[in-house]
């Protein structure tokens, strides 16, 4: 770090303090969301770290100025948490972060119009982040780690904030999703129905008032809920929605969609092409498209436990599991149809031992009695 | 804790000046006409998020209690219950239903709204609580009362000991020992109440003691989880674990708790590795396939005692399914031996019989004494009371497996 003057330092601060207060009197956001994003790591919020480290008092100069002393609870914080961020100590860059955050708040709530709702934003985010960060620092020193949890409470609180009659609840959307993200990653997935239900069952929202980009991402994991607990016209919608308004350009995010709406579409019989697989590198499902196809049951089985804990994390196993119905339905109408072929006089009675056979050659170890369990079930 | 400095501060704001907004800090909070999850408004918000902090680790260590009460059941509720004759049969001295002892009388459960309104004197330390367990499992092998009353009172008793040891925050080996061993007794219990039954209805009792074995068994996973870092896997950790996929072998019933697919996430690797995880995995898949033959098989060949208790109704559900496929298309031309019916449903020949009867259907019997189901019967139906209870093949193996 090149030497940094005492001078230098201080008028790096008050830069930055200036710059805050004016982006506020001018209700300009996109200069304040700037000055709060710390995982850009821009070369200003660096840079102003260091002055942090040279000049160590600023407390006083933000509290001693008629300028600067209104914002002196988000700035202190701040300043505190930029440099802890700076330093790597992430569990209290978090907690200070969060101070200054909630000071931020009340001040958001205060103001009549929505112009600040992109440094909201931009606060949700750095909270879920930072909070990640500590929780992984405090799992590193074998502690318990809780920061997420806690982002997660602030988030709401948060949430709160938003929902209302004014037109600061469009944000209410992206609050949502951050959530959404919290909660998946944490495994309390659950804690998603009740803000699910503000979103859909309580009257203030108008869903198609919200961002586009809010709703692709809220269909998103609205759409995964549904493949958990397998309800799958309603997963079919919701992925099929969020895939449709995807920006086509984020082949990263369409890939994630993919990832659960294509066993959703398998379940229902409705197969992918080849080339979209190759495409979003799904290639795990390669497989078990192929088994379908084919009526492979022993393609099948091998698919399923050469990518089981990968599907398992995903927690899209059991649906394609339960492919494997399917796959015999496939195999028997295929030996059906190579019958007829050679016999059609006697098209109707399909010959056990051929299907033993079929299935001996599978490797499904079987006897007389289970493919008479099948043709029972659909009664051939 | 940064928590409680927030609320202050908010405060001390509010009654301060705000240099920079001109609008009253209520304004925003007018508006609110919906109930929220979580209360928008700020010293209510910030009571909220320290009743969800509660949760975390640190607070449960500041406010969990360390119970001092030397007996099974506080001196002070035993004095009061046998004031007001509310003891039950196992409490009573000689018989008195106003008379206990301390060897007698056990804490019955009662709903705490916090852990703050309860007295250190009233909760019961771990060794006592391990005590206190053990005397309650015993009575289980009573003879002189009937099943479901020895039942009603482990079942409250040990509601309580959960409660007294989640309380204390004990998380330990002995913790989770004591944890199985109540889930254990859950199982049992759910295996022998529908035994008891005989309507096809399930009894309040039985599915209160459903309710209580998912809460205890989640619990349990709970305790696995916070002991991870110290002790990997549990001895019966697998077994246990298996009982959650056992529960949820139904995906149209009643869902309890987490989804199966949520539920799967979180589970380490090398319980899903374990067998009797593959077992109860194989039984759900041959269940939702309606493979009823692979089903009652690998069930006769795999499951564990316990596991076995848990997956009874569905082994009805399943011989219910066989018997229908069996008599659509198997025995048309010729007659069905009870024999090979008996091996497919694992149930013993004379049951079989009876079974077969329930859905009327007739048996005859051939030159060579052999009991078969003549074909083309058309008088299949379901019955319309509950089935009865059948034998299954192998069961008296499994059960010489328990200890508790």
């Amino acid at each position: 770090m090149a030497y940094m003057s005492m001078g230098e330092a201080h008028r790096r601060i008050t830069d930055y303090l200036n710059r805050f207060s004016d982006a506020v009197s001018s209700q300009d956001v996109v200069s304040l969301k700037q000055l709060l994003s710390f995982s850009s790591n821009s070369p200003s919020l660096l840079s102003l770290a260091d002055s942090l480290n040279v000049f160590q008092d600023a407390n006083r100069l933000i509290k001693q100025s008629d300028n600067y002393s209104p914002f002196a609870d988000i700035t202190v914080p701040l300043f505190r948490s930029l440099q802890h961020y700076r330093t790597g100590n992430l569990v209290d860059a978090y907690l200070a972060f969060e101070k200054s955050a909630n000071a931020f708040i009340q001040e958001f709530r205060n103001w009549e119009s929505a112009w600040a709702l992109e440094a909201l934003y931009v606060i949700a985010y750095e909270i879920r982040v930072l909070a990640e960060r500590a929780d992984r620092e405090l799992a590193s020193n074998g502690k318990s780690p809780e920061k997420l949890k806690a982002a997660g409470s602030f988030l709401m609180k948060v949430f709160g904030v938003l929902a209302g009659k004014g037109s600061k609840r469009v944000g209410a959307l992206y609050l949502t999703c951050q959530l959404f993200k919290i909660y998946f990653k944490l495994g309390t997935v659950h804690l998603c129905r009740s803000v699910i239900r503000s979103i859909e069952t309580a009257r203030i929202f108008d869903f198609e008032e919200f961002p586009k980009r809010d709703k692709v991402t809220y269909m998103y994991y609205t759409g995964r809920l549904e493949v958990f607990n397998e309800n799958f016209p309603a997963a079919d919608q919701k992925l099929s929605y969020a895939l449709i308004n995807c920006n086509p350009q984020s082949e990263a995010n369409i890939r994630m969609i993919l990832k659960y709406l294509i066993p959703v579409k398998l379940s229902i019989g409705i197969l992918p092409k080849d080339w979209l697989l190759e495409k979003y590198n799904l290639v795990e499902y390669s497989n078990i498209v192929q088994a379908l196809r084919r009526g492979d049951l022993r393609l099948l089985r091998h698919a399923l436990e050469e990518h089981e804990d990968q599907f398992l994390r995903s927690g899209v196993y059991l649906v394609l599991e339960k492919l494997e119905l399917q796959v015999y339905q496939r195999l028997f109408k295929k030996i059906y149809i190579i019958q007829k072929q050679k016999d059609p006089s006697k098209a109707h009675q399909m010959k056990l031992d051929v299907i033993v056979k079929a299935l001996k050659w599978l490797e499904m170890d079987m006897d007389v009695d289970e493919p008479s369990l099948w043709m029972s079930r659909w009664n051939v | 804790m940064e928590r409680r400095h927030h609320s202050q501060s908010h405060s001390q704001r509010q009654q301060g000046r705000n240099h920079f907004s001109s609008s009253s800090s209520n304004q925003s909070r007018s508006n609110n006409r919906f109930s929220f999850p979580k209360s928008s408004s700020s010293s209510s918000s910030a009571n909220d998020v320290r009743d969800r902090r509660r949760e975390t680790q640190e607070e449960k260590q500041e406010e969990a209690i360390v119970g001092t009460c030397p007996f099974m059941c506080p001196e002070a509720e035993r004095l009061q219950r046998q004031r007001l004759r509310d003891l039950a049969v196992f409490e009573r001295l000689h018989g008195d239903p106003r008379n206990s002892s301390p060897a007698l009388a056990v804490k019955k459960f009662c709903r705490t709204m916090s852990a703050k309104e309860v007295r250190a004197s009233d909760v019961r330390p771990l060794p006592v609580l391990e005590e206190t367990l053990n005397y309650l499992l015993s009575l289980l092998d009573s003879t002189e009362h009937p099943f479901e009353v020895i039942h009603d009172f482990v079942f409250d008793r040990t509601r309580s000991v959960r409660q007294d040891l989640i309380m204390q925050n004990i998380v330990n080996d002995k913790a989770i020992n004591m944890f199985e061993k109540i889930v254990k007794f859950h199982v049992i219990s759910h295996h022998k109440l529908r035994s008891s039954c005989s309507s096809s209805s399930i009894s309040p009792l039985h599915y209160l003691n459903l309710e209580q074995l998912t809460k205890a068994l989640t619990s349990l996973y709970n305790l696995y989880e916070a002991n991870w870092s110290s002790k990997p896997i549990h001895e019966k950790e697998a077994e246990f674990r298996s009982f959650y996929v056992l529960l949820h072998l139904d995906s149209n019933g009643q869902p309890v708790g987490e989804s199966l697919s949520l539920w799967f996430r979180h589970v380490p690797s090398p319980i899903i590795k374990s067998k009797e995880m593959w077992f109860a995995r194989q039984a759900l898949r041959y269940f939702q396939m309606g493979n009823y033959r692979r089903f009652l098989s690998t069930v006769a060949a795999e499951a564990s005692y316990l596991q076995y208790c848990i997956i009874e109704p569905y082994i009805d559900e399943v011989r219910s399914l066989a018997l229908c496929c069996i008599h659509n298309c198997y025995y048309k031309l010729h007659p069905y031996p009870l024999g090979h019916l008996s091996k497919v449903l694992m149930m013993e020949e004379s049951d079989v019989e009876l079974f077969c009867n329930a859905y009327g259907l007739q048996t005859c019997i051939d030159e060579l004494g052999n009991k078969l189901l003549p074909t083309k019967q058309t008088t299949f139906c379901r019955p319309k009371g509950g089935l009865q209870n059948y034998s299954f093949l192998g069961f008296q193996q499994l059960g010489r497996q328990i200890e508790l």
